[in-house]
């Protein structure tokens, strides 16, 4: 299992959800991506990312101003 | 300077500009890299492609191009060091030693990560030549299904791939076709344009238009057997014809380098656009990592910031300007009417209503665009973009 650690903060939409599309190509069912995000759409958009692909949606959370979201890799066939 | 495209052009004229006395003193010489005998107005390519504009029509010869004081070297950049300050061209490895480099080599398709994209799609981002095969294949359409929209990422132009589902459905309406042909939308954004305000002024105008989404689908592969294009997720979509922008890439000799990412775009700090650890190297336009459109405007407003500090930093002169990751992509939307992408760093897109205006404004830039490669629309630019696409750094270093 492979963990990908994508740094996005300081970009606004759509920087956090091109790099996460771009590191889900990469990853393999099993993966976890982990985003870091500064842009507060980043929790709505991810939570309608993963409903649409089926992929599983572990975490998402804010911390002063930043937010991390933690998704699990399942819907690649 | 590495690309004699918009970026390359303007940022060379700016600094011959700037620098005409000490060239003429021959303290400081200007080299170009371009490979390319003549250059193509690249937004055009949706004209080729989906209006039949000639192709020779988008062309001029570099040469004409390149202002009094810039040297052409037409030469492929084999390598860059920046740790020996050297370049080396492909041809007969020669080399060439500097002060100061900026790379603006652009991007171009890649269609090596989908496999069957190349031998099934059609683009308007290979050449002009390219795009004209759309038109030819536009006009031979009866009936069936054309399948437009984003087949990776990332992407030159964020608007484009929109713009052909809305330029296929006019030509198909204006030729009378458009009832039996079906057009779908296919993107691995959430929403039908990714940035909110900009997918409420287009969406509903898909559906008036009968145009179908597909949103959230990562294109995987094309079958040209079953003439069916899969997602990651195993999802498909029946096609006729394909005209998919497919992912980019950025020139090779950046990938594996110190100073590029995993995928070769240049890392670059996106206030002033040097790069990483190389405070005398600069890289702009589509081959560097921040975090705004891969469009011809940021190549053109990164190229003017990065020339005013290089000439800042060797005359001594004037202030250092900072990016602001301003964008201003227009978005044809058929028929005519135009809306555009506008925003910052810090400013989120603007919701604009398509209008006559707004595509007439688009035009003006297209044909003030050949010019303003020389620097001659500087002024323009600052009066249009109200100068807010830098702002002046306190410190002069």
């Amino acid at each position: 299992m492979t963990t990908y650690n994508i740094d996005s903060r300081g970009t606004a939409c759509p920087g956090p959800i091109t790099d996460l599309i771009r590191s889900y190509r990469k990853a393999a069912n099993g993966d976890m991506i982990i985003l870091l995000a500064t842009d507060p759409g980043v929790i709505p958009d991810a939570k309608s990312w993963c409903g649409a692909t089926r992929n599983m949606l572990v975490d998402a959370k804010e911390k002063d101003g930043e937010y991390e979201v933690t998704i699990k890799v399942t819907a690649k066939k | 300077m590495i690309g004699g495209g918009a970026g390359g052009l303007i940022t060379s004229s700016k600094l011959s500009a700037e620098l005409s006395e000490e060239i003429k003193q021959e303290k400081v010489s200007i080299t170009l890299f371009e490979r390319a005998e003549t250059q193509e107005f690249q937004p055009g390519y949706l004209e080729v492609a989906f209006r039949g504009t000639e192709p020779q029509k988008l062309r001029r010869p570099t040469e004409k191009l390149v202002s009094p004081g810039v040297k052409v070297v037409h030469a492929k950049c084999a390598s860059l060091d920046l740790d020996n300050h050297q370049i080396v061209t492909e041809k007969n490895q020669e080399k060439y030693d500097f002060d100061y480099v900026v790379v603006s080599t652009g991007c171009s398709p890649d269609y090596s990560q989908t496999p069957g994209l190349r031998e099934e799609n059609m683009d308007f981002y290979t050449d002009a030549d390219v795009s004209s095969r759309i038109y030819k294949t536009l006009q031979g359409i009866k009936s069936g299904r054309v399948v437009v929209g984003i087949a990776g990422l990332p992407y030159k132009c964020p608007p484009s791939p929109n713009e052909a589902a809305f330029m296929v459905d006019e030509y198909l309406r204006r030729h009378g076709i458009r009832k039996n042909v079906d057009i779908t939308f296919v993107t691995p954004y959430t929403r039908i344009y990714t940035a909110e305000p900009i997918n409420q002024v287009i969406a509903p105008l898909y559906s008036e238009r009968d145009i179908e989404s597909r949103t959230v689908f990562n294109t995987d592969s094309v079958d040209p057997v079953k003439k069916e294009i899969s997602s990651l997720e195993g999802d498909t979509v029946k096609y006729d014809y394909l005209f998919l922008t497919p992912p980019h890439k950025p020139a090779s000799f950046l990938k594996g380098t110190n100073y590029s990412d995993e995928d070769g775009w240049v890392k670059v700090d996106k206030l002033d656009m040097h790069i990483t650890d190389h405070d005398f190297a600069f890289a702009i336009g589509d081959t560097n990592n921040i975090p705004t459109s891969k469009a011809g405007v940021e190549a053109h407003l990164e190229g003017i910031v990065v020339a005013n500090n290089i000439a800042m930093n060797i005359t001594g002169r004037g202030t250092k300007h900072l990016f602001t990751g301003r964008t201003q992509c227009s978005m044809e939307t058929g028929f005519h009417d135009a809306t555009f992408v506008v925003g910052t760093y810090d400013r989120p897109v603007e919701k604009i209503k398509p209008s006559k205006i707004n595509y007439a404004e688009k035009k003006v830039m297209e044909h003030i665009y050949w010019g303003s490669l020389h620097g001659h629309y500087e002024w323009l630019f600052k009066y249009h973009f109200k100068q807010d696409y830098f702002s002046e750094s306190p410190a002069k270093d």
